[in-house]
């Protein structure tokens, strides 16, 4: 090995050290753990105890379908959302572009307890915002944290409002990377604004979408915040379960480690699985 | 086809004015470029033809209607970008259709076009790529097609060729010519290089710092410029300037005498605007005005620097005293470094200019 290289791996192996005992370790011992029955002790390889439980586990299919849920709804809404957000940031009509910039990104940065605490008071039944402001325009106040639909339409809307302006950032940087001059040519060619959008901005943003989408459908696999500070540890009832919720409640509240990992393991594999079909839907034509 | 008519046109970004009343008149089928040096206000003046800038003041009209206010895409006219600004999603094909399907053209008539171009321009292979599988020649003709399947009355070029290598910057030059023969269309083409003005022009027009300088065929400029600047912008190298003054004048002929060359002089014929005597004039001689020893009006000996050799003639970087001259020589492969010489001015193949730079003739 050159000296060059042997300094700069003396110099890297602190960190090598701390990744391999703190994320490939852990990565490798939950894949074994998940074959382990580990409400016994000792831990004993049982290869078809926890994921056999899995397939027939209610709680899972409940959290699974939550968190697909939420996954169908509240991505596309929020990516939607997201470059329509962009789109305007982007405009040169816009007065104080800095200042909305910097409001849209802000909620990433505010802290997830206080957001939580603030989202619970706003939706409150009585004191809340929201349902004051319902109540103004004639519709009668509802119910976030007690009934499942309002429940789980309370989660997408703070996620939303947490991750768009931060998607809604990541796609204005794809859009000023669109060259001026093509836009120019498509006037040139009378393609109206609104054509331009469609057949110009919206397939050269696709990988930024993409990018986005991806980021979120990780997101979503692991949502937790929310539905364990929001509408309290998935309720009502477990309406707002999520599978990162079942998976902290197996693991830290009911100490069964080995479920947990196959819990995991489950999310991860639904997450690359989910990925790659859409980077296939969304690849470049040959 | 039709001609275009710049009047009086201005163009302000804010508080600075960058084009200051230019008054261009292009006729129908002309082909017309637009040369000047980096901020000179070319490209926005091609921008405010096309409609793609406001005009902040004047007309310009295109086929005898005033376009102040009329939308880009409707002017008639297409515009072939520097950057190519192909859409880099599309197929060549599509590139080339695009406006046309977007317009809702009957699909018949956007093959015919589609296939018109790509003949013309002999891109049919290339239908199905995609701009990055292409070549910058290549993307540069699709551009080009992209422009020729609106049929407008006039074609804009804004530094089409600026982003190729040298040779294919010749070979499109070439091609681009080929094409308004072929078109006989109006084509008003924007760029720096002289060469590409003075290849591809029937007239062209040399701007300064928001300023039309002068407005001729290629070798009008070349031959009789109307300042220095033009005089120095056009051709290649550049011509040579040599400090000089009146020493004298007489009924019909006044006497220059060379700041720095021990005295030669030269003389010139008499016109109304020649400054009185001890007025600061500029020489300017183009490289292959100079002549042997001997042969000219008066000699300067000069010191060779550098040489180029370009095979059929040769460029000699000399200085002769405080000033660098640039000489051309057919027979001088054999001239170095530190060698002495002498060239030869004549009266009538020497161009004057005053302090100002104003032509003296």
């Amino acid at each position: 090995m050159r000296t060059q290289n042997a300094t700069a791996y003396r110099f890297l192996t602190p960190y090598l050290l701390i990744f391999a005992i703190f994320w490939i370790w852990p990565i490798i011992s939950s894949f074994i753990i998940s074959f382990q029955a580990t409400r016994t002790v000792p831990w004993r390889f049982a290869p078809t105890f926890n994921w056999g439980r899995l397939i027939g586990d209610p709680a899972f299919y409940n959290a699974l379908k939550n968190t697909l849920l939420i996954l169908v709804i509240q991505v596309p809404v929020m990516i939607a959302l997201a470059i329509v957000m962009a789109v305007l940031l982007n405009s040169p009509l816009l007065k104080a572009r800095g200042l909305y910039r910097f409001a849209f990104f802000a909620p990433v940065v505010v802290g997830e307890v206080a957001y939580s605490a603030v989202f619970r008071l706003m939706f409150s039944l009585d004191f809340g915002i929201v349902n004051k402001l319902l109540e103004s325009v004639g519709i009668s106040k509802i119910d976030w944290f007690s009934n499942v639909t309002p429940a789980m339409a309370l989660i997408m809307i703070a996620v939303t409002w947490r991750w768009a302006g931060y998607n809604a950032i990541i796609i204005l940087a794809g859009l000023q990377s669109i060259p001026e001059d093509v836009y120019e040519a498509a006037t040139l060619d009378r393609v109206s604004r609104v054509k331009q959008f469609f057949y110009i901005t919206l397939p050269l943003l696709k990988p930024v979408i993409v990018f986005c989408a991806v980021l979120s459908i990780i997101g979503t696999m692991q949502l937790f915040t929310e539905p364990f500070l929001i509408t309290e540890r998935g309720g009502p009832g477990g309406g707002t379960e999520t599978l990162g919720l079942l998976l902290y409640r197996q693991g830290f509240r009911s100490l069964n480690f080995g479920y947990a990992s196959a819990v995991a393991y489950t999310m991860a594999g639904l997450a690359i699985a989910i990925t790659l079909v859409q980077l296939w839907l969304m690849r470049e034509p040959k | 086809m039709a001609a275009v008519t710049l009047t009086n046109v201005v163009k302000r970004f804010g508080i600075f004015e960058v084009v200051h009343g230019a008054n261009i008149d292009i006729a129908d089928g002309e082909f017309v470029v637009f040369v000047g040096p980096s901020g000179c206000g070319k490209s926005t003046l091609l921008r405010m033809i096309a409609g793609l800038e406001d005009i902040s003041g004047g007309d310009i009209a295109i086929g005898g209607k005033v376009m102040n206010d009329v939308e880009p895409a409707d002017r008639g006219i297409a515009m072939v970008f520097q950057s190519y600004a192909l859409y880099p999603h599309m197929t060549v094909e599509q590139n080339l259709s695009f406006g046309l399907r977007m317009n809702g053209n009957p699909k018949a008539d956007t093959e015919r076009r589609v296939k018109r171009a790509a003949e013309i321009l002999r891109i049919d292979e290339l239908m199905q790529r995609r701009p990055k599988q292409l070549s910058g020649g290549q993307r540069q003709r699709v551009a080009i097609g992209r422009a020729i399947v609106r049929e407008p009355q006039v074609f804009l070029f804004d530094e089409p060729l600026s982003n190729l290598d040298a040779e294919l910057r010749v070979q499109m030059r070439v091609e681009i010519s080929r094409l308004h023969k072929e078109l006989g269309v109006t084509m008003i083409y924007v760029t720096h290089d002289q060469t590409e003005a003075m290849t591809l022009a029937d007239r062209i027009v040399v701007l300064k710092a928001g300023n039309v300088e002068q407005i001729g065929a290629p070798l009008d400029l070349y031959d009789d410029p109307a300042n220095r600047f033009v005089a120095g912008f056009i051709g290649s190298p550049k011509m040579n300037f040599l400090s000089a003054k009146v020493v004298e004048t007489t009924n019909s002929a006044a006497i220059i005498e060379l700041a720095h060359h021990g005295g030669a002089r030269l003389r010139k014929p008499l016109c109304e605007t020649f400054p009185a005597v001890g007025a600061e004039v500029v020489l300017g001689v183009r490289p292959e005005h100079f002549f042997e020893a001997g042969e000219g009006d008066c000699d300067i000996p000069v010191k060779a620097d550098v040489a180029e050799h370009l095979g059929s003639v040769s460029y000699v970087y000399a200085n002769a005293g405080p000033e660098e001259l640039i000489v051309e020589r057919e027979a001088s492969r054999q001239r170095g470094s530190g060698d002495h010489f002498t060239v030869s001015i004549k009266a009538e193949r020497a161009l004057l200019f005053d302090k100002a730079g104003a032509r003296i003739r």
